[in-house]
């Protein structure tokens, strides 16, 4: 594979493309520190960055490499963990922040309509401007990007009142990796639609695809494109509910048990509909320098978010809330606290400055099964640092992330001390839950997470319009992992020593003496090798490529346990 | 600006790099670093608190130490050490703002007072921004203030050699202004630009080892006019109907955390109707020309305001009201290149031009 990069400047434009290696660096990561072992899986590094401007040059972009096998990795602004914005081939990033348009804003059917590449935060500030807001937005918002999210799919401010992020698009529109222009749901858009001839043509296909798979209909075909991580195309423009921007009162309970939290929230959601509910435990809340001293949150399981309505039903709600706190015997904070805690939503990641590492777990698990999942996440992590916090849905679950604190800089122990995250999704399952985000580290779920039936469907249609796995590669489908060279010398050097050893030893253990004696014969004249080093030679051969050939969820079951076994030696 | 190592997180990713022996610290990243107006947002919105302006602040030092100091850099530097002030002027230049408030002044200049207006050089010695002082005096003559100025004694506050990666060299440059209020018996002053207020604090601390507020009270016009309003010394003038916005300059808002005030002023005066841009108060956009940036790159600088200024033409305001002279000046150059026909005015020139003469009934 090699990268013209005046071709690329002849698609996209001269300035929009790079392959300055600084800053292919700088893009080939996302918000997560990566142990250095994940360069023997992945070719981490892209080879160049291109940032279209136009879904014209962003079509060209994708026919060219699929036509000259150049691997693509879509990019909002990397501000996810799960790995579905970095390389696993090199090739190029496709960053898409400069796409970041609002198209349409409609007052009357309650639609904005934007580029991918707007960050949530520079889209807020545009419907605020206006009297309205976002129902649901992720706790990323000031830096991640809308197409990103979408892609991803999860919950986010405002889903203990509308649900997830799928359920706010209306309409999607993206290049499939055919680079044909689809537009999925009621795209609402201002006229003159320029790309609207080449969107009729490609959304035919993709229809007539459906149809020949058994019908338009079901599934829905705007599954294919949201929470998929892009394997399938680049969302380009979405069109996404907003609501009138109401009054909102942010408020926070305390109390003393997960037990005591879980069972008002549960009420809370029903009762008084509040736009935003998070909790925070005791790990938590004791490890943020902002809560020392302070009687009722220090150390205490935090319940806090908003409510956003009128004046007299947010007043109404208020005294809910008051009531089933005191219920549970919880204590209602002031409102100076609550608003702490409402601007606090966006800022997560406050609890790496005691790291300075993170690993992070989140996961999907019903709401109810919160404590347990918290004690078995407890006795799990041991003596480990580690903070946890969630997110309530409307729908009864919640995410529960788990930030374990680490340090990078210990190199071994953080890369063993790794293999924690993926106990926790374990763990999860037992309780009812999975994995929150599929992208890279968790395709192995893929399967369960979509269910088995869609899951055949995305495969379907990977094959027709990606077959060769180029874009987005190992993402929710895995795939062969892209094994540096010194895990090939390493599989080599495995079966070479493994099968000299078992031809050495064998022989005298089975007590066929004749059979060592012919192990040992030199077989070629003028070479004086005995016969085993060629058979091991062969069995150097079989290491490497299994190493070569092995895949992405075959290398993780290999490499975890090991990693587990190497954290109970040092106490991780 | 539009690639990710020109950001926060890709600059950081590269100082990891070379922290980890794997890069060099070249022009290359020099550059980056200098392309930046340390206007505190990526402070503001960094999800894990780092401050990374300061953080900015440390590695412009190393910039310095290693002899890589951006060439307008370096001259601010130099002009701040040899001259007092980023422009190369000099004392001899610090009074011309004055001219015409003879009558009022003359026996201010250094005398000992509880209340002194600190000037600072953008105010003091561009032409473009000395009615701020000319407004900011009437101002406190008007109330009958006792205030005092160090005219020509008055020196940088160190805040560009900061900026120019030479955090040591401020004390002793600010030391002269902070010895020559003490000798006044001076307790409170007042800043026309906010950056002036931090350089005094960090100054202060750094010479005295504690903090500035112990021995003055270092205020914004709007903080001390705010003052002035609640004690009844100031009479407005019912104003022609005008719609206006108030920049919050990003020092001000999100160092300062004086968002309050200024908003309390404008709508003490009558006729004056006040909206709000989106984004305001801590979550300001910058107007670009902060931390040398504007002339680091001019260009860049320009199309960070125009930018601002954009937020500003979807309101109905046709006049922009600040309270920084650098938001001033990066403004109205903005405005031409945008053809955006917006008035700009600092907070002390729509008070002072409010104010009901004294003649025809005011104090």
């Amino acid at each position: 594979m090699e990268i013209n990069i005046q071709h690329l400047e002849d698609i996209v434009g001269a300035d929009n493309v790079t392959d300055d290696s600084e800053t292919c660096k700088a893009y080939s990561r996302d918000v997560s520190s990566l142990p250095k072992l994940a360069g023997q899986i992945l070719d981490d590094q892209f080879d160049a960055v291109a940032q279209p401007v136009t879904v014209e040059s962003l079509q060209k972009l994708v026919t060219y490499s699929g036509r000259r096998k150049i691997p693509l990795t879509i990019r909002g602004n990397g501000t996810s963990g799960w790995g579905g914005s970095i390389p696993t081939r090199g090739g190029i990033c496709v960053s898409l922040t400069h796409m970041s348009r609002v198209l349409n804003l409609d007052d009357f059917g309650l639609t904005v309509t934007v580029e991918a590449g707007i960050t949530w935060r520079e889209l807020l500030i545009f419907l605020n401007r206006l009297g309205s807001t976002l129902p649901v937005y992720p706790s990323s918002a000031t830096a991640a990007t809308v197409g990103g999210f979408v892609a991803s799919g999860g919950f986010g401010i405002g889903s203990a009142r509308y649900g997830d992020i799928s359920s706010q698009i209306v309409g999607v529109e993206a290049v499939l990796l055919n680079g044909k222009l689809v537009r999925v749901g009621n795209m609402v858009l201002t006229e003159p639609d320029q790309d609207a001839a080449r969107a009729k043509s490609g959304t035919k296909w993709f229809m007539n695809w459906l149809e020949r798979r058994g019908g338009t209909e079901e599934p829905d075909p705007m599954s294919y494109l949201i929470g998929t991580y892009g394997v399938f195309g680049i969302i380009t423009k979405v069109t996404m509910k907003i609501i009138p921007r109401l009054q909102l009162l942010p408020f926070a309970v305390s109390f003393e048990t997960i037990d005591d939290l879980v069972r008002a929230s549960i009420q809370i959601i029903s009762e008084a509909e509040p736009y935003h509910l998070r909790f925070l435990a005791d790990n938590y809340t004791s490890k943020l320098r902002a809560l020392t001293g302070l009687i009722f949150e220090d150390g205490k399981f935090i319940l806090s978010g908003a409510l956003l309505d009128t004046i007299f039903q947010n007043e109404e709600s208020i005294e809910t809330i008051k009531g089933i706190t005191e219920t549970n015997g919880g204590v209602v904070l002031d409102i100076e606290r609550a608003q702490y805690h409402w601007d606090e939503r966006l800022f997560p990641l406050r609890i790496k400055r005691l790291g300075p590492s993170l690993v992070p777990a989140e996961v999907l698990v019903p709401t109810a099964e919160i404590p347990s999942l918290l004690h078995d996440v407890r006795r799990k992590l041991g003596s480990s640092r580690f903070a946890v916090e969630g997110t309530m849905d409307k729908s009864g679950l919640s995410s529960f992330l788990v930030w374990i604190l680490d340090d990078e800089r210990k190199t071994v122990s953080y890369t063993i001390g790794w293999h924690r995250s993926f106990d926790i999704a374990a763990l999860a399952k037992k309780h009812g839950g999975s994995p929150y985000a599929i992208a890279l580290w968790n395709s192995m779920h893929a399967k369960e997470f979509y269910g088995e039936q869609l899951y055949e469907e995305f495969r379907a249609l990977k094959k027709e319009i990606d077959p060769q796995n180029l874009t987005n590669t190992m993402k929710v489908f895995g795939g062969r992992v892209a094994a540096a060279w010194p895990s090939l010398i390493l599989g080599f050097l495995g079966g070479f020593i493994g099968l000299s050893l078992a031809l050495w030893i064998g022989p005298e253990i089975l007590g066929a003496s004749w059979l060592r004696d012919a192990l040992l014969a030199q077989p070629v004249p003028f070479m004086p090798l005995p016969l085993i080093i060629f058979i091991a030679l062969l069995g150097g051969l079989l290491g490497f490529s299994v190493i070569k050939f092995m895949s992405l969820k075959q290398a993780m079951t290999l490499v975890l346990p090991l990693l587990k076994t190497l954290g109970r030696v040092i106490g991780k | 600006m539009k690639w990710e190592p020109y950001g926060s997180r890709g600059k950081l990713h590269v100082i990891k790099s070379i922290v980890e022996g794997r890069e060099e610290f070249d022009e290359d990243i020099v550059q980056k670093i200098f392309m930046c107006a340390l206007c505190e947002h990526c402070t503001e919105v960094c999800t894990t608190s780092i401050n990374l302006d300061r953080f900015w602040e440390a590695a412009r030092r190393y910039a310095l130490e290693e002899g890589l100091l951006p060439p307008p850099a370096a001259y601010a530097r130099e002009s701040v050490l040899s001259f007092g002030d980023p422009f190369s002027m000099g004392p001899s230049n610090r009074m011309i703002w004055s001219e015409g408030l003879e009558e009022i002044i003359q026996d201010r200049i250094n005398k000992p007072a509880e209340v002194a207006y600190f000037l600072g050089c953008h105010v003091g010695l561009n032409a473009q921004v000395h009615d701020i002082a000319r407004s900011m005096v009437r101002i406190l003559d008007y109330a009958g203030v006792d205030f005092t100025l160090l005219g020509d004694l008055e020196t940088c506050c160190g805040a560009p050699l900061v900026w120019a990666g030479d955090p040591d060299s401020a004390p002793p440059v600010n030391g002269k202004n902070i010895e020559a209020m003490r000798k006044l018996g001076v307790r409170k002053i007042i800043f026309s630009c906010p950056s002036c207020i931090t350089a005094w604090q960090s100054t202060y601390y750094q010479i005295h080892g504690k903090p500035v507020r112990d021995e003055f009270e270092l205020l914004t016009p709007s903080q001390f006019i705010a003052r002035l309003n609640d004690k009844g010394l100031l009479d407005y003038e019912e104003q022609p109907m005008v719609t206006v916005t108030f920049h919050d300059p990003c020092i001000s808002a999100r160092r300062l955390k004086t968002t309050k005030e200024p908003r309390d002023v404008i709508e003490r005066i009558p006729g004056v109707y006040k909206v709000e841009t989106v984004p305001s108060e801590q979550e300001t956009r910058c107007c670009g020309s902060h931390a040398l940036l504007n002339r680091i790159d001019p260009l860049l600088a320009s199309q960070i305001a125009e930018m601002r200024l954009r937020d500003v033409s979807v309101t109905p305001a046709t006049m922009v009201i600040t309270e920084c002279p650098r938001c001033i000046r990066a403004f109205d150059l903005a405005r031409m290149t945008l053809g955006y026909n917006v008035e700009l005015k600092d907070i002390t020139q729509i008070v002072a031009g409010s104010l009901k003469p004294k003649d025809s009934g005011g104090q």
